[in-house]
């Protein structure tokens, strides 16, 4: 099973951010990968436990500081990726999620394109070339590539078993290898993509929903999505995907055929993968990691440069608001404020009031205040006041 | 297109034959802005057996509702849902379409948006009607103006000009439902349903008890910080008591003067995981950006030095107490009683002061 686990860099302090016209300059500041997609990289791990596969980690921006932010998912042999593809291109830099989303869509389908071709070109040199070397070194150049799956083609003597083998033993015919070629390759089609709930600085959750509208797009057909899941469980089988998921005054469980989309969330812990899917996860497993990060530009990725970047996004940042408004404020021990009803009266020309019981009498003169104090209409603001204030 | 697009359209969410808190309070943000657009609020209700809604969603502020009433969508189901919704946005143009910052909201909101295509500012705390002049664009008239906290240390304006409608989801708490008006008038449009085939299907659905606790019902919040881990002397504290003194308050503000009264927390108190705290804080706790946003009567912070994530969670509250030993605490820049100085000392304080007074 194809298993793209999508992943972003975000800055590593609200402090340092580095910001250009509302537009963070990602390039300019540390990044540590989004805390939220531990939850997605846990998710896709046992995915590959249950079903086998791979899993393809997918980021955007700037390559030189995202490969090694990734490093450690890569260099980790529990629970990492196999391969890293980073989407990088300034034609992408200020992108909203709607931009996003749509370069992140296309970078889905290019790797699904990746995975599928290998299967077509294994089954064009059959048909042509029947019962030949250069069939098996055709699948030995794409094994080594991490292309095939192990039952497609195997260099490990656990698996020998393989459809490449199987007919070049000439234990089947090039038709019945065809054939299983298309049923692997119609098994690969359902992929599964898994995201972060949300990133820790857009905080919008909108990218893993428009990734799936988008992919529907590119693809020509609905890819589903669930968000905010908190447990699932995929039958390979059958291709498809049951979650569970908790939104607003729901608890719902959806489920999905593949490909499908899921965001994970924090209340999701991975249980144990049943030992009796073990073989088959095996055989749709691949020969292991992709030594080096893979880059694609706009170009590679066949965009339309008119939906990337900030021509492509629908949304402006503006200028920021300051929340800091000072409130009128009154300080238990320290505010001086009316403690009955004064009615208007005048002190040296200047007309003041009338005041109600707990105004401010801060801005009056201080010898009307003085005058007030002692006749016991104006008094320090004290807990029971506070406390009065606070029950009307 | 054709005509200009007009309306500012609000999605009400609705559960047990009712709408939802959440969708009176988008009514009412809906209102805020049409009444500067001079535009109408639609209320969009999708679903099974909505009648008695209809009429709940006019009262509360809406001008007219359109109604997506079928049997085949009687459980919320995203896709479906997303495609009931789309097409009714290309067939009428709206201006404006707000949602719920809610799972429910963002889940459709979303997918609506990258289809339309439409930028989708999320999790609003305010709203706007303003002109905008952009050096690269030109110049807009009446544009919405969508207000969320930004990355970093502030509120940002969001603008959609070149798009309609402008959609944003509003998040919960940041607008008061309006009075409810029975005498009000308005039309409902029913609106036909295709359903389209899908590769998926909800297999089942429960719906959940209100949250524990409600924090966004409730009339005072009284919310824990860090703070309360050690006194002014800087020596640690049992956060138990502090806890106790909150629980007490609870208790007086309920049983005598029965305004509800919910115990909330910081996000850093929450992540900290106290041990001493264990369950009595937890997530359902959490005031701020990633958890409730509130608008109580009274909001008490306790130990709290007001980071921006956690001012725009409570910072539309109508009178807010804050007592924190640090004078320069951002949490004073918005609190109507600034207290400062030791927790374990003015909490009693206000707590006895409260005890003795009647309610005027």
């Amino acid at each position: 099973m194809l298993i793209v686990v999508l992943l972003k860099g975000v800055p590593a302090r609200t402090t340092q951010a580095v910001q250009i016209g509302g537009v963070l300059n990602r390039e300019a500041m540390d990044l540590v990968l989004n805390p939220h997609d531990a939850k997605a990289v846990e998710a896709a791990d046992y995915l590959r436990r249950r079903a086998g596969g791979k899993i393809v980690a997918l980021t955007m921006g700037p390559d030189m500081k995202l490969i090694p932010l990734m490093k450690p998912l890569y260099d980790s042999e529990v629970g990492g990726v196999d391969e890293e593809y980073v989407l990088s291109d300034r034609k992408m830099a200020g992108s909203d999620t709607l931009a996003t989303s749509y370069a992140v869509a296309l970078g889905v389908k290019k790797l699904v394109e990746r995975h599928l071709a290998p299967l077509d070109e294994l089954a064009a040199a059959i048909r042509k070339s029947g019962y030949s070397e250069a069939v098996k070194a055709k699948a030995e150049e794409l094994y080594a590539a991490n292309l095939l799956p192990n039952g497609v083609y195997s260099d490990l003597p656990s698996v020998k078993d393989t459809i490449v083998h199987r007919f070049l033993d000439g234990k089947t015919t090039a038709a019945t290898a065809v054939a299983e070629l298309a049923a692997e390759k119609d098994k690969l089609s359902k992929f599964i993509v898994v995201a972060g709930v949300k990133t820790t600085d857009g905080e919008t959750g909108s990218v893993g929903p428009q990734v799936a509208e988008g992919v529907s797009e590119l693809l020509g057909k609905t890819i589903p999505h669930a968000t905010y899941v908190e447990e699932f469980e995929v039958d390979p089988e059958t291709g498809t995907v049951t979650t569970e998921r908790r939104i607003g005054y729901l608890s719902q469980k959806l489920e999905m055929q593949l490909p499908a989309l899921l965001t994970i969330s924090h209340e999701y812990r991975p249980s144990t993968a049943p030992a009796s899917g073990q073989a088959a996860a095996r055989a749709a497993s691949y020969r292991g990691k992709s030594l080096q990060a893979t880059k694609w530009t706009a170009d590679d990725l066949g965009a339309d440069p008119k939906r990337l970047g900030l021509a492509g996004s629908p949304t402006i940042v503006g200028t920021g608001i300051d929340i800091g408004k000072p409130p009128v404020q009154k300080k238990v021990g320290e505010t001086m404020v009316f403690l009955k009803r004064v009615e208007q009266f005048e002190f040296e020309t200047k007309k003041y009031g009338p005041y109600a019981p707990g105004d401010l009498a801060s801005g009056l003169p201080t010898g009307a205040i003085d005058k007030l104090r002692s006749e016991g209409s104006v008094g320090v603001f004290d807990t029971s006041m506070l406390a009065r204030e606070l029950l009307q | 297109m054709s005509a200009q697009p007009t309306g500012v359209w609000v999605y009400l969410q609705h559960t047990k034959g009712d709408l939802t808190r959440d969708s009176l309070e988008l009514i009412a943000a809906g209102r805020s802005v049409a009444e500067k657009l001079k535009q109408k609020v639609v209320g969009v209700l999708i679903g099974s057996g909505l009648e008695s809604m209809e009429d709940r969603a006019i009262e509360y502020g809406a001008d007219s509702v359109l109604v997506v009433d079928d049997p085949a969508l009687e459980v919320y189901f995203n896709l479906a849902y997303a495609d009931a919704i789309y097409s009714m946005v290309e067939e009428r143009k709206p201006y404006v379409f707000l949602f719920s910052a809610n799972e429910i909201g963002k889940d459709i909101a979303a997918r609506v948006a990258f289809r339309v295509p439409t930028g989708l500012a999320t999790d609003n705390v305010q709203l706007a009607v303003e002109d905008y002049t952009n050096p690269a664009l030109g110049q807009f008239k009446d544009l919405l103006i969508q207000i969320r906290p930004d990355f970093g240390t502030r509120l940002a304006r969001i603008y959609t000009p070149r798009h309609r409608p402008q959609m944003a989801t509003v998040r919960p708490g940041s607008f008061a439902p309006l009075a409810p008006d029975p005498g009000r008038k308005g039309n409902v449009e029913r609106v036909e349903f295709k359903p389209g085939s899908y590769p998926a299907k909800v297999t089942e659905v429960t719906e959940l008890p209100p949250p524990v606790p409600d924090l966004g019902a409730a009339d005072v919040v009284i919310s824990l910080g860090m703070g309360i881990l050690k006194d002014a002397g800087g020596h640690p504290r049992d956060p138990r008591e502090a806890y106790g003194y909150a629980k007490q308050l609870k208790e007086l503000l309920e049983g005598r003067y029965g305004l509800k009264t919910e115990v909330g927390a910081t996000r850093a108190l929450v992540y900290a995981e106290v041990k001493e705290l264990d369950g009595l804080i937890g997530r359902s706790n959490q005031v701020g950006q990633t958890g409730a946003t509130v608008k109580p009567r009274v909001y008490i912070a306790v130990g709290i030095s007001g980071a921006l994530q956690h001012r725009v969670g409570m910072q539309n509250s109508a009178k807010i107490v804050a007592i924190n030993t640090d004078p320069e605490a951002p949490i004073f820049k918005i609190a109507h009683y600034p207290i400062v100085g030791d927790v374990y000392e003015e909490l009693p304080r206000l707590i006895a002061a409260m005890e003795g007074t009647s309610a005027g």
